[in-house]
């Protein structure tokens, strides 16, 4: 079972720690998208008055279109966000998407930006065509459960050493760090690995879909979203009731609750249909069928909130759960905190595989090529990714607002980022290159509120006096991560500099090595 | 929020303190076999408190997400704090628990 835990997670730790990353990243995916788009401007939210504006502005700039789309703002994400569909055209590119200003319904030209989305996107399509990226990642998720279970049952020591953990003494500490974080954040790592694989069900294992709608999968999803079937036209024009009306109508379905989205098909047709959905941060299961549906030209009920059949609540909690839309500002710390404790407990496991095999190779005095590719492809995963991130963050700060393609540009930069740090890692020794990688993600990331500050007009000062505190939250934040990074540099470099006296070296390899580390 | 967090912090150094070598660490002494019974039932006992706390105060829902939650966090903070401060992580764990029952009594 060793076996399995040992290469499994070193032949997927690589792709499951980009994975994992990106994917805590994604639980600030709104305020990072927020901080990419530092020209939307935060109002006090009014999600009914928003939506009239909305309106407003969809019936002059899209009257003649068969769909809209209308994203209110909420607490975290301040845009409001409308997006309809060309008449004249289908498939993907015929949707135009704006962003209004939620208090005077006017356009935004905000810089181009995919913001928290590229992370979340990343995190499981990781940039490929689709479905390649879905599936690479569900592999990926399904080996990290292979070794969460292969890794429990190898523990030998799971209860009694449950509270276990000796910093300073070389690769015992790292096998306790690793240990330590496997244990006590096993039911998050649990949870958000299922969960992955229960997300794509529907991708991963369509057999009993396939056989009992007879291949087409289409009509199921059909009865699950019924608001997403097309209508057909009447042809005869009837204008759209006030959709703000019917917001105070669908709200009370849910008391307390929000609305997320409204979409609207055929505005303007008698057969026009309006579609309230409840915001699903609500509630922590989400429920495809919590929304209300009304006539867009009557104003009539067409169809209430359905209870969902009991697999599908059971699938929408795992699906919330991974989610975490319904956090407020101190769960969702500790779910990104959680999120840190997996890519730590991933990153703990490749430099121990790594470890073990160069500290049997340092008597000999020969360094196989296979224990090299492993270091460079540790150190550009790990440190790599970071200064990515960091470099995508950077090229949002520094491309200007109106720069043609700039959001592609971002995008680029990040993987430039990143190949360039394989280059680095094969050019330098093992340590110099995490040193020079981590130490130049933390000057990246520390002087990230610098470089706000410096090329647009909302730095720190600026929106810690607006009380805007998602966009400085953020810049904190990558203050902070510079920070720590700064501090691990110190780690390393001191214990660089303790291994290189011979004494020293000599010491560790006789008392450090654990005799778990398979 | 807060209750559940302090309280279970509490319940899983009482859950340490009944190991040998934890209490040893932290009071510098074997505990008797009547005490390593006692902390181990006080422990479970403020971890299930916590829980209670926690879904009285948000339901069953959001209240058991919130308790795993603030169980992972504590048991981390504990664990980490251990090795570095030993007599802190115990004075925090009376603290906690004075705390964590005020704040469930002021329904936090």
């Amino acid at each position: 079972m060793a076996w399995l835990h040992t290469w499994a997670g070193l032949v997927f730790g690589w792709l499951l720690f980009a994975i994992f990353l990106t994917g805590t990243l994604s639980y600030f995916k709104d305020e990072i998208s927020h901080w990419a788009q530092p020209e939307v401007p935060v109002r006090a939210v009014d999600a009914r008055a928003s939506l009239a504006q909305a309106q407003a502005y969809l019936q002059a700039n899209a009257g003649q279109s068969p769909r809209w789309f209308i994203s209110l703002p909420d607490a975290r994400e301040p845009a409001l966000s409308v997006m309809w569909q060309d008449p004249n055209k289908s498939g993907r590119g015929a949707f135009t998407r704006h962003t209004l200003d939620p208090q005077t319904g006017q356009r935004v030209e905000a810089r181009d930006s995919r913001g928290g989305d590229f992370f979340y996107r990343f995190h499981y399509q990781l940039q490929m065509g689709y479905p390649w990226g879905r599936w690479l990642s569900s592999l990926a998720a399904m080996v990290m459960l292979v070794t969460l279970v292969t890794g429990i049952i190898t523990h030998k020591k799971i209860f009694k050493e449950f509270f276990t953990f000796r910093p300073g003494k070389g690769a015992r500490s790292w096998l306790d760090g690793h240990n330590a974080i496997g244990v006590l954040v096993l039911p998050f790592h649990l949870m958000i690995t299922y969960s992955s694989l229960v997300i794509f069900m529907t991708m991963l294992m369509p057999a009993s879909i396939v056989s009992r709608y007879d291949g087409d999968t289409q009509a199921f999803f059909n009865e699950i979203y019924p608001g997403n079937q097309r209508l057909a036209a009447a042809g005869q024009p009837a204008p759209l009731v006030d959709l703000s009306v019917l917001y105070d109508r669908a709200l009370q379905q849910w008391p307390g609750g929000r609305i997320g989205r409204v979409a609207v098909q055929l505005p303007g047709d008698a057969n026009a249909q309006v579609q309230f959905s409840r915001h699903e941060g609500d509630t922590v299961s989400r429920d495809a069928g919590a929304a209300i549906t009304f006539a867009g030209a009557t104003g009539a009920v067409l169809e209430l909130p359905r209870d969902s059949a009991t697999p599908m609540v059971v699938a929408g909690t795992f699906y919330g759960l991974h989610m975490g839309l319904f956090a407020g500002p101190v769960l969702r710390w500790l779910y990104f905190f959680c999120g840190l404790g997996s890519t730590l407990l991933i990153g703990t496991g490749l430099v121990m595989w790594l470890g073990k095999r160069q500290l049997k190779h340092a008597r000999s005095g020969v360094r196989p090529f296979e224990l090299r590719l492993v270091e460079v492809l540790n150190v550009a995963s790990m440190a790599g990714l970071v200064l990515a991130v960091a470099g995508f963050l950077w090229a949002n700060r520094l491309l200007p607002a109106t720069y043609p393609e700039r959001a592609g540009i971002e995008v680029d930069s990040f993987f430039i980022v990143w190949l360039l740090s394989i280059v680095h890692a094969a050019v330098r020794s093992g340590s110099k290159a995490w040193i020079e990688q981590l130490g130049l993600a933390a000057i990246a990331l520390a002087g990230l509120p610098l470089l706000s500050l410096l090329t647009t007009d909302h730095g720190l000062p600026t929106s810690i006096a607006a009380g805007d505190w998602v966009l400085a939250g953020v810049d904190l934040s990558a203050l902070g991560c510079g920070l720590v990074l700064a501090w691990v540099v110190m780690k390393i470099r001191r214990r660089t500099a303790l291994a290189a006296l011979p004494i020293a070296r000599g010491a560790r390899t006789r008392a450090s090595m654990p005799s778990e580390v398979h | 929020m807060l209750a559940a967090g302090l309280l279970s912090y509490a319940g899983f150094s009482a859950l340490c303190l009944a190991m040998e070598r934890h209490h040893q660490e932290m009071l510098g002494r074997r505990p008797s076999p009547s005490r390593k019974v006692q902390l181990r039932v006080a422990g479970w006992a403020l971890l299930a408190l916590s829980l209670w706390v926690s879904v009285l105060s948000a339901g069953w829902a959001m209240g058991l997400v919130r308790w795993t939650a603030m169980l992972m966090g504590s048991a981390v903070f504990l664990v980490w704090l251990l090795p570095y401060r030993p007599r802190w992580a115990l004075v925090l764990a009376a603290a906690g628990l004075l705390l964590g029952l005020l704040a469930a009594a002021a329904r936090w």
